[in-house]
Order: structure tokens, then sequence, then C-alpha cells
């Protein structure tokens, strides 16, 4: 089952987690201190310019990895802790239990999730602690489809029926049979899962929901730098291309387990 | 560092105007100037206008009674002249002869008074009425040519009202025939007739063949683009779509500066940017968090970024250039040592947290960062909480926000800007500051004539306001209108709406 692409989302996804996690180490500059030359071009001083208070622009990008990071795990854990226990007790249970969820879910799925998050973001104040919170409570319903649909299939296996048979109660055969059987699937959504946060995040973001200034955000960079683009692109495309880029490596993650 | 020097684009603007004067004798008929505009217009009838963008077109569809010189002066419009009782509460106005409105209906001293009685009618309910009704007790019609304003107190703001919205002509038989579709369909006196209005399009005004200056205007229309932003705008002039955009900041002009064929005016009196915060409550009811707060604010600097140190320093609420400016008026200087000695007297020596409600505007997202940055450095923590620019003045009036930065546009009277704001029983004095020997000041200052008599009585006001500190002066803005360089005649009044009557294209 080993891809190539896997090993380049994989190598993708430690750069930037190296990135987040020593960027106080890695940025040249305090990301947050303002400074007189602004919008410059890159230089030596600032290998990606300056932006519209004169913030160095590499340091803001590579801090802006801590914040991407966070929101597309924390999201697509909070997706996966709701996601995951519905899916498995619909397709396990089955009867009205599962009627029911699947209406829930396909409800859910009806509504694009971009939309969704905006509505639910425009409505709760925009922090980062909320947008994970939106973003995870979007996520939820293909992940739950996707573990029942697994489910379902595991359920009718003949192991699980001789476990059914011999009075393995439901929790028995969630955790020793279906669990284990849905495990890649899961690992494989989870992946996209955060590509799908950390895109929405930055859509949202530029469009002025995401979190507040001054943090370092690749969205609300994107979308700050969008005023200035003649001026110093790089305000904007360095943080497009970092959103690009980690979006595209747990993407890849994500499609090589299918 | 891409961008030019200052003294440079000075050197390029003094080109273009001398350009312009050579042309000045043959200003040429005809041609259609495009105007790109963020419009917010709701309506274009002037007895219910509120937006600020709707003057934009007002300006062109109507006359006012006196119209603003480029330095706030009275000057004649619609009338010719006046004169003013000695004990100063009645003024008869002379009306232009021969004047009439687009629709025919002749403009005269019965005209004048419906205008103004309209606006005074509870029942009608126009805004205006709020600053007019404490002014004008009554209009008589002398004869057709001369109308009389029987006056409350004496009121030299009286003037200044008449060159805006309140001043603003409205066909009195249009007006009741048309109803509510008065709106989209005004009409006026003025040099342009409005013939087409489409929302978040554009509007259409077409040149108006009988209008009172016989040679003007020089245009054959005028189109009023709706436009998402004056960046699209810059690029939209460029490749020659519009022919002018405005509201442009210094970073804005950043790539049109050295451009051939685009011209840059720069607006002679700024915007007047503060931090306001409610200072009747706690914790800002305690004048030394207030002054912490003063001393904290690198003005200088906030210039230097925000404005590419374009803009001018405020130690108060009059910009240099208007005659009840004060020169000796000084704010509390930048000195964080001693801003962080006041915060410990206050009783906050670990410093505080506060909430900077900022609307969705790059110049106001750009101040609170480095408003941010700067009171952080004395240990006022600040977090920004970003509101939608069409929400943010709604929540600051009900007094939901609290501490924000905000800014006005200057008015042609010192009354106009410094009563709604300061005077307890302003309309637009969210800081909810009361003080009875400024509300003493201001209430005299808008009953005298004698401008000397003003100018003494509005420094003592503004010098107790600055100390008082129900906000903190922070800076007055730079901006630019870019024009193409074939659109000639065009000068800002510095209330920044530009008036289109005058211009003609070359070429």
């Amino acid at each position: 089952m080993t891809r190539p692409g896997r090993w380049i989302g994989a190598g993708l996804v430690a750069a930037i987690a190296i990135v987040a996690i020593a960027a106080p180490l890695l940025a040249p500059q305090d990301p947050y201190a303002s400074g007189t030359d602004m919008l410059a071009l890159p230089s030596t001083a600032h290998r990606l310019g300056t932006d519209d208070l004169g913030r160095d622009v590499l340091s803001r990008v590579i801090y802006g990895a801590q914040a991407s990071l966070a929101i597309g795990f924390g999201a697509a854990l909070v997706a996966m802790l709701i996601g995951v226990p519905v899916g498995l007790v619909a397709g396990t249970l089955r009867g009205v239990i599962d009627v029911a969820l699947a209406a829930v879910i396909d409800l859910f799925i009806a509504l694009p999730g971009l939309v969704l998050a905006l509505i639910i973001t425009v409505m709760v104040a925009p922090s980062l602690r909320n947008l994970i919170l939106v973003l995870g409570f979007v996520m939820w319903p293909p992940i739950a489809r996707l573990v029942r649909g697994q489910a379902l299939a595991i359920r009718e296996m003949l192991f699980v029926e001789a476990a059914r048979a011999t009075g393995g109660t439901p929790l028995w055969i969630i955790r020793h049979h279906v669990w284990p059987g849905v495990l890649p699937v899961v690992a494989a959504q989870f992946a996209t899962s955060v590509s799908f946060a950390i895109f929405t995040s930055a859509s949202l973001s530029f469009l002025g929901l995401g979190i507040p200034p001054p943090a370092a955000d690749w969205g609300g960079m994107v979308r700050s730098g969008y005023d200035y683009l003649a001026i110093n692109p790089w305000m904007s495309l360095a943080p497009g291309a970092a959103v690009s880029l980690t979006v595209m490596g747990f993407y890849v993650i994500g499609r090589s387990f299918r | 560092m891409i961008g030019i020097g200052r003294r440079e684009v000075l050197t390029g603007l003094t080109g273009g105007i001398l350009a312009m004067a050579a042309h000045a004798e043959t200003p040429s008929r005809g041609g259609t100037l495009t105007v790109g505009l963020s419009n917010d217009s709701k309506t274009y009838d002037p007895i219910f206008s509120v937006q600020y963008s709707e003057r934009y077109v007002l300006y062109l569809a109507f006359d006012t009674l006196v119209k603003y010189g480029p330095d706030f002066s009275i000057r004649p419009e619609l009338a010719e002249s006046w004169e003013t009782s000695p004990d100063g509460k009645r003024i008869v106005f002379t009306l232009r002869e021969g004047v009439s409105f687009q629709d025919g209906t002749p403009f005269d001293a019965a005209a004048v008074k419906w205008n103004i009685d309209q606006r005074l009618d509870e029942k009608v309910n126009s805004p205006q009425r709020q600053v007019l009704a404490p002014i004008v007790a009554s209009v008589d019609v002398v004869d057709s040519r001369h109308v009389a304003f029987n006056l409350v107190t004496p009121s030299p703001v009286l003037f200044s009202l008449l060159g805006e919205r309140t001043g603003f002509m409205v066909s009195p038989t249009a007006w009741q025939q048309r109803g509510p579709v008065f709106g989209t369909q005004p009409v006026g006196t003025g040099a342009f007739i409005l013939k087409e209005w489409t929302r978040g399009m554009r509007v259409v005004l077409e040149r108006n063949p009988n209008y009172w200056q016989k040679a003007l205007p020089y245009l054959d229309r005028i189109i009023v683009q709706d436009l998402a932003g004056s960046v699209i705008g810059v690029q939209r002039l460029l490749t020659g779509e519009i022919d002018y955009v405005d509201q442009l900041t210094p970073t804005d002009v950043l790539p049109i500066e050295t451009r051939p064929g685009i011209v840059l005016k720069p607006i002679t009196v700024g915007r007047w940017y503060f931090l306001q915060w409610h200072v009747n409550q706690p914790p800002f009811d305690n004048a030394r968090l207030r002054q912490a707060f003063a001393h904290a604010i690198d003005r200088d600097r906030l210039n230097e970024i925000t404005m590419r140190g374009q803009g001018t320093i405020s130690d108060g609420p009059t910009p240099p250039g208007l005659w009840w400016y004060d020169p000796m008026l000084k704010s509390y200087p930048h000195d964080p040592a001693r801003a962080k000695a006041l915060l410990a007297e206050a009783g906050h020596p670990d410093g505080l947290e506060f909430v900077l409600s900022t609307p969705q505007v790059s110049v106001f997202q750009q101040i609170s960062q480095l408003l941010q940055e700067q009171l952080g450095a004395v240990g006022i923590r600040l977090t920004l909480q970003p509101v939608a620019a069409s929400e943010w003045y709604a929540r600051v009036v009900s007094g939901a926000t609290n501490l924000t930065p905000t800014r006005w546009t200057q008015r042609a009277d010192p009354d106009g800007l410094l009563y709604i704001l300061f005077h307890s029983t302003g309309f637009a004095n969210t800081m909810k500051y009361k003080n009875e020997q400024v509300d003493a000041l201001l209430a005299q200052a808008r009953t005298i004539y004698d401008v000397a008599r003003r100018r003494q009585l509005y420094a003592e006001a503004q010098r107790q306001i600055v100390a008082d500190l129900p906000m903190a002066p922070l800076l007055f803005g730079a901006e630019y209108a870019a024009l193409r360089a074939s659109v000639n005649g065009f000068a800002w009044v510095p209330d920044q709406i530009p008036r289109f009557r005058d211009v003609w294209k070359s070429g």
C-alpha cells in the first residue's frame, strides 16, 4: 500500500510541523513588531519583504504555521470525536437509531461546509478556539457517513455474526471487530479533514472571519495583502503558497490510503 | 523599496496644476465623466439623506442656498446675497433671478420657505430637523426674490447648514407629486439631471440644458459607477474605465504616483482620527487611566506608518488650516514611562486588559494593531475585536462598543463637529462626555457672529476638552483623489465631498 505520494505528503507535513514547532528559532524577526519600512520588497533584511505595518513577512509566515496546524489538527480531532462514534453506532446497531442518525448526517452533508461555517462564525465571535469548534462541527458528517458505511460492511462478515451468535454485546463487537476494521479509513479521512480545515479557515480569514489581528494567520495575511498586490505581492503570495503546500501535504496523505 | 519621496510627488502635482492653468482659459464642452465610488446611497431625496456618499450625486442634481469656498468660506449660490438684522435674529436672503427647477417650477422665495418648512415639520421627520429646529423659528416670504429666516437665537451656524444637506433646494411640485419615488427620481435646480439609478451598479446623470449658469456644465454626462473598494478603483483608473476615484490612502496611491496620465489631488483638510471611550463609566472615568492611554500613544509613529508620514498629528479636534485651529493647543506627549507611572497611580500597577472594537476598514485595522503594540508596551493589553464596517457605527451609537478608533470629516462651522461630539446633548456624543464649562462655551459660541470672539471661545472649549480626554486625539488623515489627466477643473472643498459641476474633459 505504499505509494510515493504518501512520502511526499509526509515530507511536506513533517517540514511544516518542524517550522511550526521551531518558529521562535527559525523566524528572523518578531512577527508582531511594526516597522517604518512598510510594504518593502524582499531584501536581505526582509527575505519576503514587509507588510503594511512594516512587519517581516517571512517571520509571520513561519509563525502562521502554528495557527494553521492548530486549526487543522484541532478541527479534525473535534470532527472525529463526533463523527466516529455516530458512524460506529449507526452502522453497528442498524434499526431505528441508524435511520435517524443517517437522516441527520445526510441533512448536514447537504449544506455546503464553507457556507455553514460562515453562518456559525458570524454568530459566535471569531477566535482560534471558536474556529476549531466551528470547523470541527462542519466536518463531522462526512466522517460519520464513511465510518457507518465501513461498519455496515464489517458487521455482515462471518466472524462478526459468529461473535453476535455467541452473545457478544454491540460494544464488544465495535471494540474488537468493527473499530480495527474502520481504523485505516478513519486515518485517511483524518488527513483529508486536516487539509479541509486549513483551507476553509483560510477562506474564512480571507472573508474577515478568521483569527483577529494581529495574529500571524495565513488566510488573514492573504486578505490584508490583497490590497497591496501591486506594491509587495509577497505579502499575499507567501502565505498563499504556505496554505497550498500544507493542504496538499495532508490531502496527498489522505488520498494514498484509498 | 519602491515609491518615491514626497517632494517629488508635490513637484509632480505642481506640474499638473501648472498644466491645468495653461488650459484654464479654454474649458471644452462635452464628454462623459465616469466616477468610481463605493456607493452606499439609500436615497437621493436631500430631505432624508443620511449616508455619506449620497452627497456625491446630490451636489450634481441640486444646488444649495449658499456654497463653501475651498477654505470653507460661505459664498453665494442660489442666494445672491443676505442681510442680517441688528439683533442677529432675522436674515433676509436675496435669491438669484431666473432660476427654475428641472421640472420647470420656478425657484423663488416660496420654494425656499417650503424647503425649510419640510425640514422643520415634525410629521415629515427629516433627520435634519434636530440641527435646524433649535436655530430656525420660521421662514417668511418677503416677496418672490426675498426670503427671511427668523431665528431662535443669532446663529452663524445657519450659513454652514445651508451649504450642505439642509440647503439643497428641492422642487416642491415634484416632491409632492412623486412622493416616495422622489428619492430615486429627484428634481432640483442642479447642473445635472438624474436619469438612471441602478442600485449596486451605477447612477447616470445628464447635463441640464437650462442650468442657470449659462456656460455650465461643461460635461454632457456623469456616470457614478459602483466600486468594490479603492484598490479596484485604482486598477480601473489605469485601464481608463473610470476617470476619477477618491478616498485613496497614501499607500493606495503608491502604484500610481509616477504614472503618466494620472493626476493626484490630495485633500486639503484631513479627517480627524481619535480613540474614544465611555468617559462617564469605570474604568475610563479615572482621569489618570485616560492620561496613561494618551501618554502611551506615539502619534508620530501612527502617522509615519498608517499615513506614510503625510498626515498631521492631532493635538485636538481641529486641524491646521481652519480658522478655529489653535496652534497653542497641545495634547499629552508620548511618554511611556509617565504612562506606566500613571497606570500604577490609577490602581493598575500590573496593567489591565481591554477589548478594542475594530471596524473592518484597512486604516482602522492598521491603527488598531499599532495601538495594541504601543499600549501593550506600558501594560495596557488590548484584544482586537473586528466588527463589520456596516455594523460598527450602530454599535458605537447604541453603547455596545466602548473602546474604539473613530473618524469624522470636518464641517464648515466649528459648531458642526464640536457641538455634536462634545456638548453633553450632542447627538454624536457617544463618549458620554459632560463638562458644564464646555457646554456653556459651546452654547455661547454658536450664537455669536463675531469670528474673533468665537475663535477665543472655541480655543477655550477645545483646551478643556483636550485636558479632560473624553478621547485620545490621534491624527488628521492624508487622502487623495486620483484623476485621469484629461479631467480638468477639479478642486477639493474641505468637507471631502467632490463637486463635479465645474469639471471639464480635454482631448
